[in-house]
């Protein structure tokens, strides 16, 4: 089962999402992420563990290759594709409780800010690694976000700008969570955005790239 | 040489006497005029003002005519969204709702607002005819994005065959609109294309590098100058852009000037970048941006080097920031003195200054660059220097040039920011000007007159006669109002017969007598602990 394990977190890493998908040309003709998931559920492996020990180890790997620039979007969304596929099997158990996530993060792009592949990638990353995510899509209202925290307590949220103009959106939308809720843990990210940014609209974390991002999360879990 | 001839010199590798400059005025001509973004975008006449006012303020040596990488996207049915302050973005991306590349409309030069861009391009052309006028096309890979939206990314390895569809469409695109462009008189046409920042050099040799040399090589044959722009983190593609055969590319902050010398030069290809657009440009100071535009112009060099922002110049940047990297481009003299104190900066202690000034002649300062190498430093120098023996001595001048370390210290201590300034007792009197000779004499009178007056203000004197009796005291008064009134000064003159006062002063027995000066040593500032010191021990 760990070489099964093994396997599943290889695919993760080079996007191999399944039989017939002739990505990446090293792993032609073999099995991905979809045939593996389900023969380790055949096998027995819970839930928890394929996502832990197969899905996250995969993910992970593909992060860190990804802030060295070792690979770029394209093969950072073909391992997001693989992963989904292999998610597929796995939500129900979610659904029912019989596996829990992490916790939840909240991710939408600011008010005025349309561009949204920066906040796919982090979407996936943060999902890939074990998290609930809840993406609000683009151009998002500060309501908006207050309402959604609010539906799910102790939940993360992820702000996203691409534009300097929709800076300033940024910060408005980070007063505005934090007037209505104090103890919500703001993450802020995107091209213009720098911690010094960060710092002076009074969010609690940046990161220049999704996987820093998984850190800070990870890192308050342990908290 | 005139901005286009320039242009031309530094895209053929050849040394220039300076290095050109080109402002991607794009919305920021909206600013410049009064108008957003929006009503800018769609008006020919706009868009000429705008860049008018941009060529007037900037003195540019190349400008673009429009900067919007959503123009052609619009003609091909991409829904728009607009803003008040910057180019408008694409919502819709017609092929991944279920169009194919037949059903999106025709691509033609009378449809979108391409016949606003041509009008202003005419225009400009006409009005500035030795101005490198860039025309800018939308990258095909950004505008195959923009039609398909981000499944482009996965359909680069899940089903290659249309995206090589795709792109070759996206490259007809792109030819008729440089064609159209260069009819209407652009002689650069910049190929924009940001998206290919996302991508890896493999995919990016795949799938971009034979459709835009092609682009290049069509612009070639119709005599015109290329530039392939992309901002982002594109670093690992220089390499492989500069393959495609453009006269030039242009990268931003994120891609380290040297390094994309070091490929562009090696691959025959020039280069330009990167000032940096928000925090310097937007948010930055005047001193900002000259400090910025001199570190771009001495990793660019004058060989193949054409300093520009790194992409659109945001709309609100101050047009202040703009106009000291256009001075400052020309002026080689204003790129050593700000050289000379970027190396100098932040290394400087401040000297106390406080108490400047104090002594009885009246010191002149003058913060140069150096008076032997720098001519309006010279001049200033000179203009001190010819006036100061009409004052006989009571004026001393001396020179602070800035290329030594005590220059820099003090031009920072006395908070002088500009060069040549004259400071006359450690206040800034003259800055950058040459003052005529009357102004300055009258400058220095001034002052000495202001000190003349502190000094008949502060001295005041007194004598005490002591005695055990006003009996005792009678004759020295006497004496001493005698003394008093030959020497012509005002005294004021006490009798004490009080037997403690008497004994406070260590008098044993009258008559006896104490002088008493009060020196006025400092007004309406805190003097240092140092100096309090020195005045203690002339008591």
């Amino acid at each position: 089962m760990t070489e099964l394990l093994q396997k599943l977190s290889e695919c993760v890493e080079f996007g191999k999402i399944s039989l017939a998908s002739p990505f990446p040309p090293q792993m032609k003709g073999q099995e991905g992420a979809d045939e593996i998931t389900r023969h380790l559920l055949d096998q027995g492996a819970s839930p928890q563990d394929i996502l832990t020990n197969g899905l996250m180890p995969g993910m992970e790997r593909i992060g860190v290759k990804f802030r060295e620039n070792k690979v770029f979007v394209p093969q950072v969304l073909m391992s997001a594709k693989a992963m989904n596929t292999a998610m597929v099997h796995l939500k129900p158990y979610f659904l029912t409780g019989e596996a829990r996530q992490k916790g939840t993060f909240i991710i939408g792009t600011v008010e005025g800010d349309l561009h949204d592949i920066g906040k796919n990638l982090v979407s996936m990353m943060v999902e890939g690694n074990g998290w609930k995510v809840v993406d609000l899509g683009v151009d998002v209202k500060p309501e908006k976000f207050i309402e959604v925290l609010k539906e799910h307590p102790g939940a993360f949220v992820g702000l996203s700008a691409l534009l300097t103009t929709t800076m300033p959106s940024m910060e408005r939308t980070t007063k505005a969570i934090k007037e209505a809720l104090p103890e919500v843990k703001v993450a802020v990210g995107g091209a213009p955005v720098t911690r010094e940014f960060c710092d002076r609209i009074g969010a609690d974390a940046y990161s220049r790239d999704p996987q820093g991002l998984v850190e800070y999360l990870n890192g308050r879990l342990e908290d | 040489m005139k901005g286009l001839e320039l242009i031309r010199a530094a895209m053929a590798l050849q040394e220039t006497e300076r290095v050109p400059w080109v402002p991607f005025v794009g919305v920021h001509g909206g600013f410049l005029t009064g108008v957003d973004a929006t009503t800018y975008l769609c008006s020919s006449a706009l868009m000429t003002a705008g860049i008018s006012k941009a060529i007037e303020l900037y003195h540019p040596d190349g400008i673009p005519v429009i900067f919007d990488l959503q123009l052609e996207a619009e003609v091909l049915g991409c829904t728009l969204k607009w803003s008040a302050a910057t180019p408008p973005a694409v919502i819709s991306h017609p092929l991944a709702e279920g169009k194919r590349l037949s059903d999106l409309p025709e691509f033609a030069s009378g449809k979108g607002r391409i016949p606003q861009v041509l009008e202003t391009t005419r225009t400009l052309r006409e009005k500035y005819p030795d101005l490198a006028l860039y025309g800018l096309i939308t990258g095909p890979f950004t505008l195959a994005l923009h039609l398909l939206g981000t499944d482009i990314f996965l359909k680069l390895y899940e089903s290659p065959e249309e995206v090589h569809e795709l792109m070759e469409f996206c490259t007809g695109v792109a030819g008729k609109m440089a064609g159209y462009l260069m009819e209407a008189g652009c002689d650069v046409i910049a190929l924009v294309d940001p998206m290919t920042s996302q991508i890896d050099p493999d995919s990016f040799e795949e799938y971009v590098a034979p459709y835009a040399t092609r682009i290049f090589s069509d612009i070639r044959a119709a005599g015109r100058l290329s530039s392939f722009f992309v901002c982002g983190h594109a670093q690992q593609n220089i390499e492989v852009m500069c393959g495609c055969r453009p006269d030039n590319i242009s990268i931003d902050e994120n891609i380290p000037l040297d390094y994309v010398q070091e490929k562009a030069l090696a691959s025959g290809v020039s280069f330009g970048g990167n000032l940096r657009l928000t925090v310097v440009l937007l948010m930055g100071s005047a001193d900002d941006a000259r400090q910025e535009a001199l570190a771009c112009l001495d990793h660019g060099g004058k060989k193949g080097f054409i300093l520009a922002p790194g992409c659109d110049i945001p709309m609100e940047t101050p047009p202040a920031n703009l106009e000291a990297v256009s001075e400052l481009v020309r002026d080689p003299y204003q790129q050593e003195v700000a050289r000379t104190l970027e190396t100098s900066d932040h290394r400087t202690a401040l000297l106390n200054m406080n108490d400047y000034g104090q002594s009885d002649k009246v010191i002149v300062d003058i913060i140069t660059l150096d008076s032997e190498s720098c001519a309006p430093c010279q001049y200033m120098v000179e203009a001190v220097k010819r006036v100061a023996p009409h004052f006989e001595g009571v004026v001393e001048w001396r020179e602070h040039a800035i290329k030594r370390m005590e220059g820099v210290s003090f031009m920072s201590s006395l908070m002088v920011k500009n060069i040549p300034t004259i400071c006359i007792d450690g206040k800034i009197a003259f800055v950058s000007k040459i003052p005529p000779q009357g102004q300055l004499i009258q400058a220095i009178q001034q002052r000495i007159n202001e000190k003349l007056k502190l000094k008949i203000r502060s001295k005041r004197s007194e004598i005490l006669i002591f005695g055990e009796t006003e009996e005792v005291c009678r004759e020295l008064n006497e004496t001493v109002r005698q003394a008093s009134l030959e020497l012509g000064k005002e005294l004021r003159i006490a009798t004490i017969t009080d037997r403690a006062r008497m004994a406070a002063f260590g008098i044993t027995k009258g008559p006896a007598l104490v002088t008493v000066h009060y020196r006025l040593k400092c007004e309406n500032n805190l003097p240092s602990l140092d100096v309090v010191k020195e005045w203690i021990k002339e008591l």
